[in-house]
Order: structure tokens, then C-alpha cells, then sequence
């Protein structure tokens, strides 16, 4: 952790640095610097670029262009810095042109995911690891179905002789089975809905059979087993899904802010 | 089934990767049975029989014989036309999230391309939505609108910008051709703010002329003091905009001996009649002092006692005091009264001749007051008249030069006017007020010089001011010369026009910047 | 040699013959020839008799003209005696790579780069036939169930490399099958009636073990060609001169442990759940008197502590490492207090170690290093009671017991890239296999899975292990280590499918794919039957930017880390 701490010093001394850095230059220029507003919205929009580069960064991961890890570091720090650049842009005011207010939402929604995926990448994997039982994110369906193949062979198949469980399987169990489940749950780290169910499972097994306690010991296993992929799948997913926000956002705000740059430049004094 | 030993998942098989580089994933993969073909890139379903078979020709047969090549051979056996009797049944591929990923982004690219094709390609819609904020009052009145119509540019937006009514396409052939361009970054930093820009022409369509207040001054674009788009109160210029030149030095050197001024609360140097000494060069003998504080001065008629309001008045806008004038503000105590036994008669105010003529005809005028008066031997009365004033000054000549040039109060020059009856003041003579000089034609009188501003570009409202008294700026008390300037310091000023004071000091408060102002005018 | 204790016996050790066709007959002859005939049976014990050690540890292979036997490089695992015909050893210059099966690999340049962004629509594991088509001056057949690669043009090569003709009764390839280091030469079959005796390493060890006369030309061969260089490059020797080398190496000793494929064993046995330290062959027992330091010159040996009922790991050590000069290093110096070895040392598998004795070391080499350069004393028992060595202590601490005992039991201390993945920091983004793949012509060469100890996982990617047991068994070289870099790679055109590679490795790291060609049709051969590659990571030798996996992790969660030492293990665990 040593490194990554120093790291974490090292970008923070020198985003708050560079935050202070602009804000004096801000100062400085925002009444006298002929076209501040040109020249603040240019270096926003090299900013934006630099950030929004790093997705063909990593669609190039054969050239030599430095490690994504850097790329990463450069983008959150930089990210940051292009929220105050955004703010220096708007002379810190309100947008009030319906293309200005769309461009600050879609700036403010790309922001605002692009923190909360940094939250997401920083908290859910140290869950997965200490949760265990890794799996790849694809191979989770194809798991699942095994584990329901299983308990339906167990509860409804030709072994199975017990009314009582394949009763219960149908009402309660083959539903678990038939998809993910309590992904809510499972990302606040609720163990309730699997906690019921195994109680109801142990309510039946205390009354049931010497047939039908080793047939729920063994469906129970494969609802714990079943509930670690739910687990993996609903943490998994919110990984992969903050980018849905982020990304198409960033090409939509990309456009606009090509238009906005346009008509500025059309509508500016110098427009010919 | 340990998750963690792939060898134990159906999906790892030993002979194949996971492969998230790929945008489709075999349809029965979910089911834990993908088939070894897979689906292509464009997700079509790559599934075919489950072998190709082999076909064996034996020398000496013409057909040959078709063979399966599982490594377990079926039972059926490929069909007698070459093809395997156990095709493999064919799925959907499924598209990956990396799929719908950069299927959500391409939307957003189409939605957002569609969104600004609409909202700029749609006439009505395109000038509110490009529109950073509210026009300015005048700017979007009907008054304007009509106006603007009329010009070669057109209504709307067009009526300011050339791309007004340009399409997605023309704003971006009028981008292209902006000066400073897209990629002028140089131009971008060193351009002047002020220079004149294609935009002050279409200012300059309703509004006359820039007027600068100062020669010197370069050519100042319209927009760089005038931000429009701010809300229905056009914003004032601000003190960054005068710094542009006065807070340069190099400009201010150029231009004038001024020093460089910032703000007028921190560099703005004390009002120039007050570092430079300027003296009212007014020839009227006026004593603030005395007329404020003296006792001898009488109660105004209806008993209010003489204060700076009575001469002192307000114009029509509340602005400034309208000039002092003799008939409403002095007569009511100086009355020009000659005869101390006639008070109903005065001499005329306003010109020499006047007055000579009216000695000139004494007796006539002493006549028609008898009529007015309705004395009954009209003759007898201006003899017993006349005979009182030669006894007085001995000869109409005396009278005459003691009525213009007598400034004495008190002594053998004594006053011609007494504080008895009608009148409140003394009248020993025009000298007493004015500067009376003998000339070759008779007594000349110089015309009083009453300065109506001293700071005639500067804008100030007495109105705006009403509730602080007057002494608080016009030290009048302490002033007996007429020379005085009773004006206060910019100290005096800065009590409340500074950020200290609270009350708005930028330089546009006091300084008007077009010289005069323009007008606004329909061609 | 007390201390290096005897080697451990299995039971099952004939279970299965080198080959069933060494019938009596064919014992009987070998007995008649040289030079068996020579030997001595009763000098060995009856637990392996010579005859039967003929019987069970050897076999008669034919070769053509021309066919290859042994390729330079390879690593094999057993020595050829020439029966009848003859041999050619090529001395000078080298064949090139491509007659050796390989492939020469240089790094991509930018354009050929740049032409990977278009395989996104490639179907998977395509192939042009150019491209798997091997080198024109080589042809392969199949004999006896057995793939024979054979050299085109032999006066050709004859022409152009100097080569050394052997004859029958000659020997070859034995250093190469017991210190595992690779072949240092090819050989290929000079006459159509080449019969060569092969023998297995372990038949090799016995027959050394019993008979003088082949000990000693084995030991004096080892000592001529492999011992002086290896020497010079130890540090410990650096400042001896000639002389002094060529008596340290007169007196070195050298010993194989533990089992030469020991990776088909291991898995076997990791599936049993049997892998337990104290079945480990032992080179040194804690507490024994130290009579020489321990060089450790292949394979790997672990470091562990008496520690309660059991022991405890305290280290691992690989080639170039050695064990015991501490104590050694301490005795000379307090003579009158010695003391023992205070550590045991077992071989991981399989380990080949050159044992110095302690005169040579307290006669030549001691007195040549500074005593700054020596190991700590030992604090002995009187004198405040006996503690691990801070350098043995360190790396269980840095890494963690658990971690290290994860990483032993698994053997992956092997690696010297080994693909770790921090999970409390992985995002399970796949970029890691997505860039992989685009640098692989659409194709992942790993899979982002593999066991998991603590907070560490190690996918299933090709370790390039220091000791690759894959590459023992290729019958065509197509699995090499590249020259320059070092990285096992797989050279697809001469790759067969055999599965030799992907049975030896104990990691899961190499992979049969069935190839397709461009418009993704499955390749089949002349029986229609599906043509199989073996694929694996080849740590992006063409790549100019090093390792796409590891630059493409955004969080700096997987690392391609050396797992010989533990030192770079636990600088990235702290970083």
C-alpha cells in the first residue's frame, strides 16, 4: 500500500496545487486576458480531450503509450481539475442558454459518474475478495444454470421421493434458481433474503426425513453457492455499469461541446 | 464445484480462453453448453454439423465412401451427400455488455447529433436554445424587433450576429471564418479586447456614432463594455473595463499626463479644483458664513430662518440645484431700495441702462406711484419726494454714482436703504454685491459668472443624496469668499463610495464614458 | 557426504517401464554390449539390479538419416548411447532456429502494430496457412506412434556447420538429463541404421550411483563443460583465480533430488491432496553438521524450520541461490564453537545442487572473501538461544505465511512471470485479457482465473518458469525459450497438438485451441479431424511495450512478477 499511498499523496499535493495555481491565475486574468472566456474554453476542451483519450488508449493497448495504470492516475486527477476548469469557464455562474444548460448537465452527469465509479472501483472489489469465490462475470450464467440443473435433480428428479421438498423447491426455490436474485440486497451487503431462506430450508429439515434432511442439506449448499454467484453478479455488474453512464455520456457531451465551440465562434464579435 | 479451480467449471473448458475481446457469446453459453464454433464478429451463429465428414475412395471405386470423423464415430453417419446427419441446432448469439456498451454509446452519439440538428435546424426553436441568456430591455422590445427588421441584417438574432440565421450548416462555415479563428490561439491571447469588432456594425445601425471621451482614446468595441445576454438590465461596464486603458501605463503615458487610476477607492487622485487650487473667479461678493450663521441675519418672511435650501433648490430632474437667481432668491431681502422714505419704490435688476434710465425718470416713476397709491395732488407729492432725496444726496449726479458705486454700510457713505420698514437688507449700492467699474459710457457692471457645475462630466444626483444634509459635503459654513469652492474632497466622497462605505464606487458612477452620449436614432 | 541425506526411494518406481518392448531379449543384448558388458551387476543392490534397471529405465530408439535426436536448447530428460550407426553433434555455427523447429520473433514495428487494431473482427484462433507452415528445410514423419523431424539437406548442413561424428559406444545428452539444463548442441542421426540406446534420467542417476567407471567419466564430462563456467559466474567465487577454480570444481560434488518430471506427479498427486512438505526429498536436515555449502544450480529447494510438531516454511530458494555458508562461514570463524545446519533444505520437486565441501571452502574459498561480505555470525544457544536468520525470517514476514505457503504448495515460485492479480484492487474489468487479445491477433492467451491465496490470485497464464517443465517431451522444439529474452514461446508452425506441453504444465497455463483459418472454418488435417495448437502466453515477445496485460490494468492490480525470490513479491505486496 506504500506506493499507492504515496501515489495518493503525491496526486492530491499536486491536483490541490494546481486547483490553487488556476484559481490565482483566474484572479489574475479573468478581467484583463483579452477572450478569457475563449482562451479558459480551449483549455477546457484539451482537458475534456486529454480525458476522453484514454478510452483509445485503451483500445491501443499494443502501442508503447505508457501504462494504463498512469493513464488512470492522470485521469482521475485531471478529472478533477476539469470540474474547477469547468466551473473558471462559467465565471462561476449559472448557465442560463438551454444549450449551456445542456452542455453543464451532461458535464455534471459525466463528473458526477466518473466520481462515483472511482468510489465503486475503490470499495466493491475489496467486498469480492473478502466475499471469495471469484468467478469471471461471463461464466456466471453458465454456473447458475449448473447449480439449478443440480437442485431441480435433487428436489424434482427420479431420486427425488419427497412431496414435502419438491413442494417446497417449486414455491420458493426454483424462483432463487431461475435468476440472478437480490442483487439490492446483496450491493448493501444484506444478507436477509438468503438468511430467510435458508431458515425456511432448516424449518424443513428439522421436521423432515433422514431422505429429505440430506436432500436440503444439499439444496442449502447450493442456495449458499448460488447466493455467492448473486453476490458477485450484482457487485460485478455495478462495476461494469457506472461505464454505461460515463462513457455514452462522454460522446454526447463531446458533440456538444463541438456545437458549442461553433457557435461560439459563429456568434462571436469577430464572426465574419 | 469449486468456482476457483476452473478445471471444475464447465465453461473453462481446457481447450478454450474466456474471451471478453469478443462482442457476441454463443447463444446456449448460459446453459453451460456453447457450441465449438461460436458466432462471429457480427454475431451471426457459427454452428454447423458436429463433424465434415471424410470422403475415402478405395482404388478401383468411383464413389468413394463418406466417413465420419468424430473421434467416436456416430452411428448414423454422414448423409450419403457428403454432409454430417447431426447438425448442430443453431442459437442466438447473445450481444455482450461490452456490446450494448458501445451500443448505448453510439445512441448517445445519434440522440445527441439528432438533438442539435433539431434545435439548430428549426428556425423558431434555434435562437432560444442557442441564446446563453436574457437580452437586455431595450434589446428585446417590440420597439427593437421592428426596428431591427428594418436593417440589411434582420430580425432576431441576426439582427447583432452575422450567423443569426444560419442553419447547423452556415454556423460552421461562420465559425470557420470568425477572425480570431478556431485555431488562432495567438490572435486568441494578444488580440486587443477592446478592438473593434464585425459586431459594433450592427450596433452602430441604430446607435450613432461611438463617441470617446477622449482623442486619444483607441477605437473601443462596443461589446467590450457592453455585455448583452446578462439579464434585461444591461450590465454597467466595470472598473476592469476603464483599467483596460487607465489602469495601463503604458497607454497612459502615451495618452496623457494622468496617472494610472485602478479604482476610486484606492488610486484615484483628489479632485483636480481642489489639488489645484481653482478659485471661483466669480465677480459677486458672496459670504456663505454670514448669510448661515451671522444673527444680523433676518428671519425669512413667515419667520423660517435663511438655510441653504432657500437659495439652493432642486431642478426639475432632482439632479442639481438650479443657479441661484436674484429675483427668487435675493430680492426678498434685497430689495434695491434707494429712497429710505419710499420703500415701495426699487431700482431695477439686470442692467445698467436700466437703472440710469429709471434715475433718469424719478419723477416720473415717483408720479406714477402716487397714482398707484392714489395720492390726491400727484405733482405735489413728487416735488415733496424729489426734495427729500436732493436733500439727502445733494444732487441727482451723487445719487446716481452712490447708487453704483456705494458699498459702505455705516459712515458718510452711509447707506441709501434702511433696515426699517418693507426692506430687510441694506442697499448701499450695486458695488456691495457686484464689481462696478467706472467707464467712459457710466458705470459698467461685470456680469456675475455663476458657475452651474464644476465637474460638468461627472455625474451626480443631488436626489440620491437627499438624505444626508448638505453640510455634510458643502462646508459652506466656514466659507466668506465668494472664491471658494465649497465642493467636498475625494476623502469626503470615500466615506460612503468606497468598499468601506458599502455604497457602489466603480468608476462609472461618477464618470460618464461616451462624450455625449449616443443616441439612439432609426435610419 | 552425511548431510546430503540418500535419495528417496519410491516404491512405485517401475510401475511403469520406459517402454514395453525391452523385452529379456533385448536386456540380454544390451548386456553383451559395451558397456554394460563392463559393469559390475553385483555392485548393485537387489533392490535395482543393473538388468533391471536396463529393463525399466531404458529403451532402443531408430533413427534415419538426418532425423534429429536432441535439439540445442531443449531441456530432455534422458541420455543416448550409441548402439549401431552413427551420430553428428553440430558444433559451430548453430543451426538456425527455424531448422530447429522455432520461430524467430522480434518486436513488432509500428505499422505491423497499428494493423492490430483490425482484428477485432477476426474469428478466433485464425490462422493463415502461411503462417503455420514450418521451415522448407525440415520435414517431420510420423513412426511408431512417434513424430520424427527430420533435416532435409544433410551435406548441406554438413557443408555449412562443423560437426562432430559419434559412433557406437558413445554417450550424449546426460549432463543436459540430470542437472536439467538445456541441451547445449543438436544431434541428428548420421546413418539409416542408427539404433540408440535412451535412457532415462533416473536409470542414468542408478547406473552412475553403482558403476565407477561411468561416474567417473560423467562427473569428469560435468566438470569440463558445465562446472567452471557455472563456478566462475557464483558470486562466492568471483575473486579466485584459475587455479584455485579448477580445484574448487575437482572437488565439487553434485547430486539430483527429487523427481525429474515431477510436474505430472505433482498434479496428480495436488488432486489427491496429498502435497505435503515432509515427503519432499531432503538435501539437508536441520541440526546435521555442516560439511559444505549448497549450491543450487536447478530446480528449487524449500528452506524450513522445526517448529512445534511439524515445520515451518521459512523461505524457498531457486537456481543460484545457495544454502549453508552461514553456518560454514561462522565455524570457520569460531572454530571452537561450531555449529549445525540450522535449517533443513528439500528439493520442491526436483532439485540438481553442486555441493562444495568444507575444506575447499575453509582452505580456498573463505579466506578470498572480505569478511564485510560474509554471513552474520550465528547466535549460537550459550549465547541468547538460537533464532532464524533475519534473511530467512524476512520473506515469510514480508509476504506472510499464509501467502507463502500458498505460493509453495502450489509451486508457483516457479514463475519468473508470474501473473498476479491483487483482487482488492481488481475491477474484473478484463482489460487485462482484452488487451491481451489485441495484441494477439483477437485471441486471449490467458485466462483471468487461477487459484487464489489471500488477497492474490494467479491467473492461469503462462509463468515462464524458470524450470519449464512443459518444454520436456516436445517432439518438434516447438516450445522454446526465446534467445534473446528468454520467454517460453510456441512456435505454431511446427506445433503438432500432441499435448505433451499441456499435460506437463502443473499450472493450467497452456491451452489446446482448435485452429480455424481466415473465414473462421475450422482447420482439419487429412483425416478431417480438427487440427489442435497448443497456445499460450508468450509475454508479448513482439510487442514493443513489454506485457499488454500488465500496462493495461487501469488499477495496477496485475504485475508479471518474478516469483524466483520472494523480494520483488513482497515490494509489490507493499506497494
Amino acid at each position: 500500500m506504500r506506493r499507492f499511498r504515496r501515489q495518493h499523496l503525491l496526486g492530491t499535493t499536486a491536483l490541490i496545487v494546481a486547483a490553487i495555481a488556476a484559481l490565482l491565475l483566474h484572479r489574475a486574468f479573468h478581467r484583463t486576458l483579452p477572450d478569457y472566456a475563449f482562451v479558459t474554453g480551449w483549455i477546457l476542451f484539451a482537458a475534456m480531450l486529454v480525458l476522453a483519450v484514454y478510452n483509445a488508449r485503451k483500445k491501443l493497448p499494443f502501442l508503447p503509450l505508457g501504462n494504463s495504470e498512469s493513464w488512470l492516475q492522470i485521469h482521475i486527477y485531471l478529472g478533477f481539475f476539469t470540474v474547477l476548469l469547468f466551473f473558471i469557464h462559467l465565471n462561476f455562474r449559472l448557465p442560463r442558454g438551454w444549450l449551456d444548460i445542456s452542455l453543464a448537465s451532461l458535464f455534471a452527469l459525466v463528473a458526477a459518474s466518473g466520481v462515483a465509479g472511482l468510489f465503486l472501483s475503490r470499495i466493491l472489489p475489496r467486498r469480492l475478495s473478502t466475499r471469495g469465490g471469484e468467478v469471471i462475470h461471463e461464466q456466471i450464467a453458465p454456473l447458475r444454470h449448473v447449480l439449478k440443473t443440480e437442485s431441480e435433480m435433487i428436489a424434482l428428479g427420479p431420486a427425488a421421493s419427497s412431496p414435502a421438498v419438491a413442494e417446497f423447491y417449486t414455491r420458493r426455490l426454483a424462483p432463487f434458481f431461475a435468476g440472478p436474485k437480490n442483487a439490492w440486497a446483496h450491493l448493501f451487503e444484506s444478507r436477509r433474503p438468503v438468511h430467510s431462506l435458508l431458515a425456511e430450508l432448516e424449518d424443513l429439515r428439522r421436521t423432515g426425513s433422514e431422505a429429505e434432511r440430506g436432500a436440503l442439506e444439499k439444496l442449502a449448499d447450493l442456495v449458499r453457492r448460488k447466493d455467492g454467484l448473486d453476490y458477485h453478479r450484482a457487485l460485478q455488474l455495478t462495476l461494469k455499469l457506472w461505464l454505461f453512464i460515463h462513457v455514452p455520456l462522454t460522446y454526447a457531451l463531446l458533440i456538444f461541446t463541438l456545437a458549442h465551440i461553433a457557435i461560439v465562434f459563429a456568434f462571436s464579435g469577430g464572426a465574419q | 464445484m469449486n468456482p476457483a479451480n476452473p478445471g471444475d467449471n464447465p465453461a473453462f473448458e481446457p481447450g478454450n480462453y474466456a474471451r471478453p475481446n469478443q462482442n457476441w457469446t454463443c447463444g446456449r453459453a448460459t446453459e453451460g453448453q456453447p457450441c465449438r464454433a461460436g458466432p462471429d464478429a457480427k454475431g451471426r451463429c457459427g454452428a454447423k454439423a458436429e463433424c465434415r465428414p471424410r470422403l475415402e475412395i478405395k482404388p478401383g471405386q468411383t464413389k468413394g465412401r463418406w466417413h465420419c470423423t468424430r473421434p467416436e464415430a456416430c452411428e448414423s453417419g454422414p448423409l450419403p451427400d457428403g454432409r454430417c446427419s447431426r447438425p448442430v441446432a443453431r442459437c442466438s448469439p447473445v450481444p455482450t455488455l461490452r456490446l450494448w456498451r458501445a451500443r448505448a454509446s453510439l445512441a448517445a452519439v445519434a440522440a445527441a447529433c439528432a438533438a442539435l440538428l433539431i434545435c439548430l435546424g428549426v428556425p423558431p426553436w434555434r435562437g432560444r436554445f442557442i441564446s446563453p441568456g436574457q437580452l437586455s430591455q431595450p434589446h428585446s422590445s417590440a420597439a427593437f424587433a421592428a426596428l431591427a427588421s428594418t436593417n440589411h441584417l434582420g430580425g432576431g438574432c441576426a439582427a447583432c450576429h452575422v450567423a443569426g440565421n444560419s442553419g447547423p450548416r452556415g454556423l460552421m462555415a461562420r465559425a470557420a471564418r470568425a477572425r480570431p479563428g478556431m485555431g488562432d490561439f495567438h490572435g486568441l491571447l494578444t488580440a486587443s479586447a477592446a478592438a473593434p469588432t464585425r459586431m459594433d456594425a450592427a450596433c452602430l445601425e441604430c446607435h450613432a456614432g461611438k463617441n470617446f471621451h477622449h482623442p486619444a482614446a483607441p477605437a473601443i468595441s462596443c461589446v467590450f463594455c457592453h455585455k448583452e445576454h446578462h439579464g434585461a438590465a444591461m450590465a454597467a461596464a466595470t472598473d476592469a473595463q476603464c483599467d483596460f486603458c487607465h489602469g495601463n501605463a503604458a497607454t497612459m503615458s502615451a495618452v496623457s499626463a494622468m496617472p494610472r487610476i485602478h479604482h476610486f477607492a484606492t488610486d484615484h487622485p483628489e479632485f483636480r479644483f481642489i489639488a489645484e487650487k481653482w478659485r471661483d473667479p466669480d465677480t459677486l461678493q458672496f459670504n456663505h458664513q454670514l448669510h448661515l450663521t451671522s444673527d444680523s441675519i433676518p428671519k425669512l418672511p413667515g419667520g423660517r430662518k435663511l438655510d441653504c435650501a432657500f437659495c439652493h433648490q432642486p431642478d426639475a430632474s432632482g439632479a442639481f440645484m438650479r443657479p441661484v437667481n436674484f429675483e427668487r432668491n435675493c430680492r426678498v431681502c434685497h430689495s434695491l431700495q434707494f429712497d429710505p422714505q419710499t420703500p415701495e419704490l426699487a431700482l431695477p435688476h439686470g442692467s445698467v441702462r436700466f437703472v440710469t434710465a429709471f434715475l433718469h425718470s424719478l419723477p416720473a416713476q415717483y408720479a406714477r406711484l402716487a397714482k398707484r397709491e392714489g395720492a390726491a395732488d400727484s405733482d405735489a407729492f413728487v416735488q415733496h419726494k424729489l426734495a427729500a432725496l436732493r436733500s439727502q444726496f445733494g444732487s441727482g449726479a451723487e445719487l446716481e454714482r452712490r447708487v453704483f458705486f456705494s458699498t459702505a454700510t455705516v459712515g458718510p457713505e452711509e447707506q441709501i436703504g434702511t433696515l426699517s420698514g418693507a426692506t430687510r437688507a441694506v442697499f448701499p449700492g450695486c458695488a456691495y454685491c457686484h464689481e462696478v467699474k467706472a467707464g467712459p459710457e457710466g458705470p459698467e457692471v461685470t456680469k456675475p459668472l455663476m458657475r452651474e457645475r464644476w465637474l460638468p462630466d461627472a455625474k451626480f444626483s443631488h436626489a440620491s443624496h437627499a438624505g444626508i444634509a448638505c453640510a455634510r459635503c458643502h462646508d459652506a459654513v466656514e466659507s466668506r469668499d465668494t472664491a471658494d469652492i465649497i465642493l467636498p474632497p475625494r476623502e469626503t466622497c470615500l466615506e460612503c463610495h468606497s468598499p468601506r462605505g458599502g455604497v457602489a464606487h466603480s468608476c462609472v458612477e461618477c464618470h460618464n464614458y461616451h462624450n455625449p452620449a449616443p443616441t439612439v436614432a432609426a435610419r | 557426504m552425511p548431510a546430503i541425506a540418500a535419495m528417496l526411494e519410491r516404491p512405485q518406481r517401475w510401475d511403469a517401464a520406459f517402454s514395453p518392448e525391452m523385452d529379456d531379449a533385448a536386456v540380454e543384448a544390451l548386456m553383451a554390449t559395451a558397456p554394460f558388458r563392463d559393469m559390475d551387476a553385483g555392485k548393485f543392490p537387489k533392490r535395482t539390479p543393473l538388468r533391471d534397471i536396463l529393463r525399466n529405465d531404458t529403451r532402443i530408439v531408430n533413427f534415419r538419416k538426418g532425423e534429429i535426436v536432441v535439439r540445442q536448447g531443449d531441456y530432455g530428460t534422458s541420455a543416448f548411447l550409441i548402439l549401431r550407426g552413427a551420430a553428428r553433434v553440430v558444433l559451430r555455427p548453430d543451426l538456425p532456429p527455424s531448422v530447429l523447429g522455432r520461430q524467430a520473433r522480434g518486436k513488432k514495428n509500428i505499422f505491423r502494430a497499428l494493423a492490430q487494431l483490425w482484428n477485432g473482427r477476426r474469428p478466433p484462433e485464425s490462422f493463415r496457412c502461411a503462417d503455420l507452415m514450418p521451415d522448407s528445410r525440415i520435414g517431420a514423419r510420423l513412426e511408431q506412434e512417434r513424430v520424427r523431424v527430420f533435416l532435409q539437406d544433410v551435406p548441406r548442413v554438413l557443408d555449412q556447420h562443423r560437426t562432430e561424428e559419434m559412433t557406437a559406444g558413445d554417450f550424449f545428452g546426460e549432463i543436459a538429463a540430470l542437472s536439467r539444463m538445456p541441451r547445449t548442441s543438436t544431434v541428428f542421426a548420421d546413418s539409416e541404421e542408427t539404433a540408440l540406446l535412451e535412457i532415462r534420467w533416473q536409470g542414468l542417476r542408478d547406473l552412475m550411483k553403482f558403476d565407477d567407471a561411468l561416474k567417473a567419466h560423467i562427473t569428469r564430462i560435468y566438470r569440463e563443460r558445465a562446472l567452471a563456467s557455472y563456478l566462475n559466474a557464483t558470486p562466492i567465487f568471483r575473486r579466485l583465480d584459475k587455479v584455485q577454480l579448477g580445484r574448487v570444481a575437482e572437488a565439487v560434488e553434485f547430486a539430483t533430488f527429487g523427481d525429474y518430471d515431477w510436474s505430472g506427479d505433482y498434479k496428480r498427486l495436488a488432486q489427491a491432496g496429498t502435497v505435503r512438505p515432509e515427503r519432499e526429498p531432503v538435501i539437508v536436515t536441520e541440526g546435521d553438521y555442516p560439511n559444505g555449502v549448497v549450491l543450487l544450480r536447478a530446480g528449487f529447494g524449500r528452506v524450513s524450520q522445526k517448529a512445534g510438531g511439524g515445520e515451518r516454511t521459512l523461505n524457498y530458494i531457486g537456481a543460484g541461490q545457495s544454502f549453508g555458508l552461514r553456518e560454514i562461514a561462522h565455524n570457520w570463524r569460531k572454530g571452537a564453537n561450531p555449529v549445525n545446519f540450522q535449517y533443513s533444505l528439500r528439493a520442491i520437486g526436483y532439485a540438481h545442487v553442486l555441493v562444495v565441501p568444507v575444506p575447499v571452502m575453509e582452505e580456498i574459498v573463505l579466506p578470498s572473501v572480505p569478511a564485510s561480505e560474509l554471513p552474520a555470525l550465528i547466535e549460537t544457544a550459550d549465547e541468547g538461544g538460537p533464532s532464524a536468520a533475519p534473511a530467512q525470517r524476512a520473506p515469510r514476514e514480508a509476504v506472510g505465511a499464509e501467502l507463502l505457503e500458498f505460493l509453495t504448495e502450489n509451486r508457483f515460485f516457479n514463475g519468473t512471470a508470474t501473473m498476479m492479480i491483487d483482487l482488492d484492487r481488481c475491477t474484473r474489468c478484463d482489460d487485462c485479457v482484452r488487451a491481451c487479445a489485441s495484441t494477439h491477433d483477437n485471441n486471449p492467451r490467458f485466462l483471468r482465473h487461477g487459484p487464489v491465496g489471500g488477497r492474490v490470485m494467479v491467473a492461469n497464464a503462462c509463468m515462464h518458469c524458470a524450470d519449464p517443465v512443459c518444454m520436456i517431451g516436445c517432439p518438434t522444439g516447438a516450445i522454446h525459450r526465446e534467445s534473446f529474452g528468454g520467454q517460453v514461446v510456441i512456435n505454431p508452425a511446427t506445433c503438432i497438438g500432441c499435448r505433451t506441453c499441456f499435460n506437463n504444465c502443473p499450472y493450467d497455463a497452456i491451452r489446446m485451441v482448435e485452429v480455424r483459418d481466415e473465414t473462421g472454418e475450422f482447420m482439419v488435417d487429412e483425416e478431417m479431424k480438427p487440427i489442435l495448437k497448443a497456445t499460450k502466453c508468450d509475454l508479448c515477445v513482439e510487442n514493443a511495450g513489454g506485457p499488454a496485460c500488465q500496462r493495461a490494468c487501469p488499477h495496477g492490480a496485475l504485475t508479471r512478477i518474478n516469483l524466483n525470490r520472494l523480494d520483488a513479491l513482497a515490494g509489490w505486496l507493499q506497494k
